[in-house]
């Protein structure tokens, strides 16, 4: 469960105050918030996950108010409940898929049976690269090992910045619908922003900035 | 390449500090209970060096009368003679006293000590190094370079070999006076002029002006006088140091020479090496220490994106300083094992290839002091190029590095 009240964030370099709608979502429900690039998207979404502070306004994750959480208490509540899916580089590179899914967890103090990483491994369909470093991964295994590494906590909010603006038609489609079931898997809020309309007819809630 | 510079300022320092120890032990060692050198006139370094430390040519014979006399003076304890002038394969045949070995606590591995003249008792070193058994026997070579010209007719028969020391009588073989006063009499029957010309060449290389006093000296020897190289002197009380040196500088033709302030001296000038090399190990320990912050710093730098990815996943500031200060430490670490075997590698090359040294096991091991001085140094440097490095993930802006990065 996600609400956010009057969100405003300022760059000082760029000396511009982005004002955000509010968002209210309840329970394992999807968001895709749509956008030219440079308005404030991925703004939006590191104030979601408590990279960035807000200069005023609220967010409440599951009653938790996230914008008044000190540092380290943060770091705590992002490791534990929230998931991010970024456009490229999704994982420490000089890992294998195994050791960043076990770094993943070592970080967010979650202990979570070999046996559970297998199975998600297998539905993402990278069972067979598990113990493969991730240089050697094409873009589309890429994709998916970045949606395992933020459903593999269990997190109660997945955060997916232009997660298909790099993949062809296919793909896009495939990992869209990947994203929205391992969401469900995890009773987690699914928020998606992009600037790719071909993700638009997957959600029925919409936010335009 | 940061572990291998490391290493080597490492394996610098450290081998310095193991040569300096050595050096004092190996002066100081083979001191023993020696006050006074009583020899030649000439450099006091040289007597000292040549006479406690067996390393240089001797400055002259002196009058064993006049020594004997020297040491009925009651500030003396112990006064022990030596004379020498040949060698055997390069090991100086020392003759002496009885008293001689019990200046280096030096004990009998085997046989007995010399009772007649020639035999000798072999240095364990040279017992080791020549393959000499007791019943052996020698011919001795004049000089105290090894020549297989100028050898005298007697045969030296091994009587006892002493237990290793780690002192200067481990090189040495040791016999009784008359042994030597023997083989250069009988010289003297056939070749006298030959003989005379050998007994000025350690002194009138560098002593010119005492040439007069030598050949003073020779014209006894032939006739009634027996000579001896010098007389090692060790005082009843510290009185001695006062009176004795002085009288004899003044009133006789001898000089008497103080081991300790001599090689104090030298060890002084020697220090000024010492000091030189440190410097330069400084010096690379500093630049290794630079190379280290640039590696570090760069790896922040560009894994500045996998960092603020295991801040997404619920790490924290320090986690993520702890990761690269554990690197750093691991570099740290294999540098200083590095710099370990280096500088052992290089003092056992070191000592293998300079002659002198390579007789006697010269090397100490490095105090504890020294090597905790040493490591701590390293350590806050180390420590400090680490955490200069360390400091821009605290300043580290995630979703500024998250944003950019395509």
């Amino acid at each position: 469960m996600i609400k956010t009240e009057n969100l405003t964030f300022h760059y000082k370099q760029k000396e511009h105050t982005f004002h955000f709608p509010n968002v209210a979502l309840k329970p394992q429900e999807n968001l895709l918030i749509l956008g030219k690039s440079g308005i404030g998207k991925t703004t939006l979404l590191h104030l979601l996950a408590g990279l960035l502070k807000p200069v005023s306004g609220t967010i409440h994750i599951d009653e938790v108010d996230i914008s008044s959480l000190r540092t380290r208490k943060l770091d705590v509540f992002r490791g534990q409940n929230i998931g991010l899916v970024f456009q490229k580089n999704h994982a420490v590179r000089s890992l294998s898929i195994f050791e960043n899914l076990q770094a993943r967890l070592f970080f967010s103090k979650k202990s979570i049976h070999n046996t559970a990483i297998d199975e998600l491994l297998k539905e993402l369909g990278l069972i067979e690269y598990k113990n493969r470093k991730v240089n050697a991964l094409s873009e589309g295994q890429l994709q998916r090992l970045g949606i395992a590494l933020s459903v593999i906590h269990n997190p109660k909010v997945i955060l997916a910045d232009e997660p298909t603006s790099s993949l062809d038609d296919e793909n896009c489609g495939i990992v869209i619908e990947l994203l929205k079931k391992q969401a469900k898997q995890s009773n987690a809020n699914l928020i998606v922003i992009t600037h790719d309309h071909r993700v638009k007819s997957s959600f029925s809630n919409t936010i335009t900035l | 390449m940061s572990v291998f510079i490391l290493g080597l300022s490492i394996a610098l320092l450290i081998g310095i500090q193991q040569l300096k120890t050595s050096f004092k032990y190996q002066m100081k060692n083979n001191l023993g209970d020696i006050d006074l050198v009583i020899g030649a006139k000439g450099s006091p370094l040289q007597l000292v060096l040549s006479s406690v430390l067996h390393l240089d040519n001797p400055t002259g014979n002196i009058s064993y009368g006049e020594a004997k006399k020297i040491a009925e003076n009651p500030f003396i304890k112990q006064a022990i003679p030596i004379s020498y002038g040949d060698n055997y394969k390069g090991y100086k045949i020392v003759g002496t006293t009885s008293d001689f070995p019990t200046i280096y606590n030096a004990e009998l591995e085997k046989g007995r000590t010399v009772k007649n003249a020639m035999e000798v008792v072999l240095g364990h070193l040279v017992a080791e190094k020549l393959k000499l058994k007791i019943g052996d026997t020698f011919l001795s070579s004049h000089g105290l370079v090894e020549n297989s010209i100028d050898v005298h007719e007697e045969e030296l028969i091994v009587v006892g070999i002493y237990k290793p020391t780690q002192k200067v009588i481990d090189r040495l073989i040791i016999t009784n006076l008359e042994s030597v006063w023997d083989v250069h009499d009988h010289d003297h029957v056939d070749e006298d002029h030959e003989e005379d010309t050998h007994e000025h060449t350690a002194d009138s290389d560098i002593h010119e002006d005492h040439e007069d006093h030598e050949e003073d000296t020779h014209e006894h020897e032939n006739h009634d006088e027996k000579e001896i190289t010098s007389l090692l002197v060790s005082f009843r009380n510290p009185t001695g140091f006062l009176t004795l040196p002085r009288r004899i500088n003044e009133n006789t033709n001898m000089q008497a020479a103080l081991p300790k302030y001599e090689l104090d001296r030298l060890y002084e000038y020697t220090g000024v090496g010492f000091k030189t090399i440190s410097w330069i190990a400084y010096i690379i320990l500093v630049i290794s220490n630079i190379i280290i912050f640039i590696s570090l710093y760069k790896m922040v730098r560009e894994r500045s994106f996998d960092l603020a990815l295991l801040r997404t996943y619920g790490a924290n500031k320090n986690q993520l300083i702890k990761i690269i200060a554990y690197e750093g430490l691991i570099i740290v670490c294999i540098a200083f094992v590095v710099g370990l075997i280096l500088s052992k590698m290089g003092l056992y090359f070191l000592v293998n290839n300079v002659d002198v040294m390579s007789n006697q096991k010269i090397l100490q091991s490095i105090t504890f002091e020294d090597f905790a001085q040493i490591g701590a140094l390293i350590f806050i440097m180390i420590a400090a190029a680490i955490l200069l490095a360390i400091y821009p993930i605290t300043k580290m802006n995630i979703s500024t590095i998250l944003s950019n990065e395509k």
